[in-house]
């Protein structure tokens, strides 16, 4: 009966995966389609490979840290993890629905604290974990945005002196391919990561694997292939809000702002801190658009994205709440 | 002051107001965000300035 507990849900961790990799698939692709680089299905594709190459690139940190970093352990059952994913995939379809670009991993950790809780009370958050994350909850957006600035300030330098602007936007188009290949490197290191995490909990928690053990290579592989077909099903929704509604970008831009977003996931990824791929992507193209003008930003959408932010852990982590007392007053 | 450079300030000081609760290891990360952001404010407050005086320059003399 465990057993089969445990394969549900690591079905579902997995098609948590699927949907992050389909929901984030616009992250990496908005501006290398939009300015026709490449066609959607190619794009996709080659944002779907390098979702897949990431286990070759990054550790395992991140995965630890949703593990054992969030809530203690000791608490984490079954039920525990399938109500968290249950409050993490909820609040990711409403937020769809919508057309917001939230976070799948602050949705994540939202889930799995209010599961927690509502089990073992609020002794069981793990404070220094949560601090870290809140931390970078707030810094990750700033860091894209900064770096995308810095860039973009850079290579207006380089334009300016340069004069061949024809010559420079063909080999934008073209360094599009690279910067996409970053950022969708990024998104599968940190991205699936979460997911592995959420396995590995779900394994410690039912006694198949003891606290502390690495994960093992069929979850890192499986959370790769899930997220990979995800984002090869490609979710278009979030491209427009992601590709022209916040600012319009060129292929320069696309470049600077893909390409510091991929510097922020690589960092946070190396020091095994689990961040929003979507808000670090979504502070560097603000970022890049402020370069121009404030007004260049629509901070309507902007501020829709903040809202959606701020709303994110609460949110799934009432979902979660109310899915672990139906869980626990059915058993 | 321009509103970009204020948006910059703004981001400095958030960064700044993060070091204490980060942890000491990665405190340096606040600190290197807050500081891009004041040379960004400054950059953007002294090209706004720039633009001024040349379109003060260019401007037709009565």
């Amino acid at each position: 009966m465990e057993l089969a507990g445990v394969i549900i849900v690591i079905g579902i961790a997995l098609a948590f995966d699927f949907v992050n990799g389909f929901h984030d698939a616009a992250n990496s692709i908005a501006t290398v389609v939009s300015t026709r680089v490449l066609s959607p299905r190619l794009a996709v594709m080659w944002a779907a490979f390098f979702n897949f190459v990431a286990f070759l690139v990054f550790g395992t940190v991140v995965a630890a840290t949703i593990a054992t970093g969030v809530v203690d352990p000791d608490v984490l059952s079954i039920g525990v993890v399938f109500a968290g994913l249950i409050g993490a995939i909820g609040w990711n379809l409403i937020t769809f629905y919508l057309g917001l670009p939230t976070s799948s991993s602050h949705a994540l950790v939202g889930g799995i604290a209010g599961a927690a809780v509502a089990k073992g009370g609020f002794q069981v958050l793990i404070a220094s974990g949560l601090q870290k994350i809140g931390v970078f909850i707030l810094l990750s957006p700033l860091i894209g945005l900064a770096l995308a600035t810095v860039v973009m300030i850079g290579v207006m330098w380089g334009v300016h002196r340069h004069r061949n602007v024809a010559r420079l936007n063909r080999g934008f188009r073209h360094a599009q391919l690279v910067s996409a290949a970053a950022f969708s490197l990024g998104h599968g290191g940190n991205d699936a990561q979460k997911t592995m995490g959420v396995i590995l909990a779900v394994l410690i928690g039912s006694g198949y694997l003891p606290v502390g053990s690495d994960v093992p290579l069929w979850v890192v592989l499986s959370a790769h292939t899930a997220i990979g077909l995800g984002t090869l099903s490609g979710g278009w929704r979030i491209v427009k809000t992601m590709g022209s509604k916040i600012t319009r970008l060129q292929p320069v831009g696309g470049v600077a702002a893909e390409s510091a977003a991929a510097a922020t996931l690589f960092f946070t990824s190396h020091a095994g801190i689990p961040v929003s791929t979507t808000h670090t992507i979504t502070g560097a193209i603000v970022g890049v658009g402020a370069t121009r003008r404030l007004s260049a930003v629509r901070w309507g959408v902007a501020s829709r994205v903040v809202w959606a932010w701020i709303v994110t852990i609460p949110g799934a982590w009432l979902i979660a709440t109310v899915t672990y007392m139906i869980v626990a007053a059915l058993s | 002051m321009d509103r970009r450079a204020g948006f910059f300030l703004v981001a400095a000081v958030i960064a700044a107001v993060l070091v204490p609760v980060t942890e000491a290891g990665d405190r340096w990360v606040p600190i290197a965000v807050s500081i891009t952001y004041l040379v960004l404010a400054v950059a953007s407050w002294a090209d706004r300035r720039t633009r001024r005086a040349e379109h003060r320059r260019s401007a037709p003399s009565p």
